[in-house]
């Protein structure tokens, strides 16, 4: 059996997706944000999600990836928000990789 | 007939009291309105004011107050004055008139509270001093403000903004309640006489005038001036109460001064910030925000504190960095979030405030620096709508402001913390450690949801930013703008060539 992000147990596959409002912050951004991201959503659609509101709006866009970190940890891209263990009102940085 | 001299009479009747012979006094003085705690009851019998006045002499300095102040309105209002003001300054006093009218009112209830609630009869007769003295500050800033409302509905919010759900309304709403509403008289008049009129109302009725006569607004100055006269008499009802506290119950009397003294400066760095280092021109500043925290808060009303025997709150290295962030950032959110004020904020800067931002805050460009560059080059680029927002801002579940205090960590970079809480099965997010410890210890007490929580919960519908400018009570004639039109941004343009003779 796989194991979440945080060693807890995995989201059925079957299940609906659900929305998960999300406290985020991008970068060196001056604020955190309210982030809606779906259950189902990859944790790169997430960085995605994050970034549209920040990346070359209020911080300069790079030509670099995009890490997502939660709990401390940067979390794989192809994750979905779900089997990252990642619940409604949880906080999430996203950065740059380099 | 002839009078008795003050002298002969005052100390008979200004603190009179009786034994009650048919009820208990904690019937007439509950504990949960009248809060001595620990304190004896007796002990206070010698709460004493320093400035007495008695109701002839109150009465006849207020009439003097009253002719004198409404007679520089009524001359300016026949001048052209209004009219060759900049909307940097206008925004700022319609900040400032939303933003307190209503305060003062929510004052003049706090104050009729300890006229019923105080300990001593001294202290309940200069409450009634100060619940008249906060009825007329209430009425001269809402016809002060409301003058202006056919030249421009922004100024309808004097009377409004408190009323709505205004995210910044919302804030207010939440300090005041807990500074005001809530709290027994003892906590009450260490909260709003002590930290927040004597210690901080210097901040926007002091900075604030000097400021409106370099503005050339001498109605505005005149106003907050008058008012100011009163906060000085009944602001000292803190004073004595305090003196008592620390005598009976120290450690009360250092968190409530701790707590009120850290919402107070969050709330000033948001009212009072934004006007002084940004909306005023830049020629016209005499001090900037932080210069003006240091001299009239940390020196003077430090001094004050530690005549009392209080010791600097916990926070105090904290609270000393914050003078460089805060309303920096609020203030920038203020311009970013623009569409959810009722005023214009100026975006203040242009190259030639950016070097003065630079020189009074030398971590400014670092911080800020990468992040107007970036708006200047959306506008430059006509891409307005990347400067407009698309969803909330995180707002701190204690002050109600936004999580927006970039610090500085061992990773060497000036960055956003998060400051989370899990109580209950919720998870609450804190603008600060500090605001976080607060909520904490009055987690049973009074809690407003916050706009996202009430975002969150489906209050708002619908869920998108229409939606939730149409709830916080913003019509398209009052939605702020950029305070100059963007024009501000074009001196970042690059410079185009010189046209060649002959070509």
């Amino acid at each position: 059996m796989t194991s979440t992000h945080n060693g807890q147990a995995p989201e059925p596959a079957e299940a609906a997706p659900y929305l998960i409002p999300l406290n985020a912050v991008f970068d060196d951004d001056f604020l955190e944000l309210l982030i809606p991201v779906m259950s189902n959503n990859t944790i790169a659609e997430l960085a995605g999600a994050v970034a549209q509101h920040v990346e070359g709006v209020r911080v300069p866009a790079r030509d670099a990836e995009k890490v997502v970190f939660f709990d401390g940890h940067p979390l794989p891209p192809d994750l979905t928000v779900a089997e990252a263990g990642i619940a409604p009102l949880g906080h999430v940085r996203v950065d740059y990789a380099s | 007939m002839t009078m008795l001299k003050r002298e002969d009479w005052q100390d008979l009747a200004r603190d009179v009291e009786w034994d009650y012979s048919y009820v208990d006094d904690e019937a007439v003085y509950p504990d949960w309105q009248s809060g001595t705690g620990k304190v004896p009851r007796q002990a206070w019998a010698k709460w004493e004011e320093s400035y007495k006045v008695t109701y002839p002499e109150y009465v006849s300095n207020q009439h003097g107050k009253e002719t004198s102040a409404y007679a520089v309105k009524a001359a300016m209002q026949r001048s052209k004055a209004f009219e060759n003001l900049d909307e940097g300054w206008k925004s700022s006093t319609k900040m400032h008139f939303g933003g307190v009218t209503l305060v003062e009112f929510m004052g003049q209830i706090g104050e009729l509270r300890m006229a019923r609630f105080g300990l001593n009869g001294g202290w309940r007769n200069m409450a009634v001093f100060g619940a008249l003295d906060e009825s007329r500050h209430t009425q001269i800033t809402m016809i002060t403000g409301h003058e202006f409302v056919a030249r421009d509905p922004q100024y309808d919010w004097t009377q409004k903004a408190f009323h709505t759900n205004d995210w910044a309304a919302i804030a207010l709403r939440a300090l005041f309640d807990g500074m005001i509403a809530a709290p027994n008289v003892v906590d009450l008049a260490i909260q709003l006489p002590l930290m927040f009129e004597t210690g901080f109302t210097n901040l926007q009725f002091v900075a604030l005038a000097a400021d409106a006569l370099g503005a050339g607004d001498i109605n505005f100055a005149n106003m907050i001036s008058s008012i100011q006269t009163d906060e000085a008499r009944h602001a000292q009802q803190g004073g004595p109460t305090l003196e008592i506290l620390m005598e009976h119950d120290p450690v009360r009397a250092q968190w409530v001064v701790d707590k009120y003294f850290w919402l107070s400066a969050r709330a000033f760095s948001a009212l009072t910030g934004p006007g002084m280092d940004y909306y005023a021109p830049v020629g016209e500043r005499k001090q900037s925000y932080r210069e003006f925290m240091e001299e009239w808060i940390i020196d003077q009303f430090g001094r004050t504190l530690r005549d009392y025997g209080l010791k600097k709150p916990w926070y105090w290295d904290d609270f000393m960095a914050s003078l460089d962030v805060w309303h920096h950032s609020l203030h920038l959110g203020f311009w970013f979030w623009r569409p959810t004020v009722w005023w214009k904020p100026v975006a203040g800067v242009g190259k030639a405030e950016r070097a003065w931002l630079q020189e009074k805050y030398p971590n400014w460009e670092t911080i800020y620096g990468p992040k107007w560059d970036t708006i200047i080059a959306n506008i430059n680029s006509g891409q307005i709508e990347k400067t407009l927002p698309a969803t909330l801002p995180w707002l701190c579940n204690t002050c109600h402001l936004p999580n927006c205090n970039p610090t500085f960590g061992r990773d060497g970079r000036w960055r956003v913390r998060n400051w989370p809480l899990t109580y209950n099965g919720v998870t609450y997010h804190f603008c600060s450690k500090v605001c976080r410890q607060i909520w904490w210890e009055d987690r049973d007490g009074l809690n407003n949801p916050t706009v996202v929580e009430r975002f969150l919960a489906g209050e708002i519908q619908p869920m998108d930013v229409p939606g939730i400018l149409a709830w916080m009570g913003i019509t398209p004639d009052v939605a702020g703008d950029d305070g100059h039109q963007y024009a501000w941004a074009a001196e970042y343009l690059p410079a185009q060539p010189a046209a060649v003779a002959g070509a």
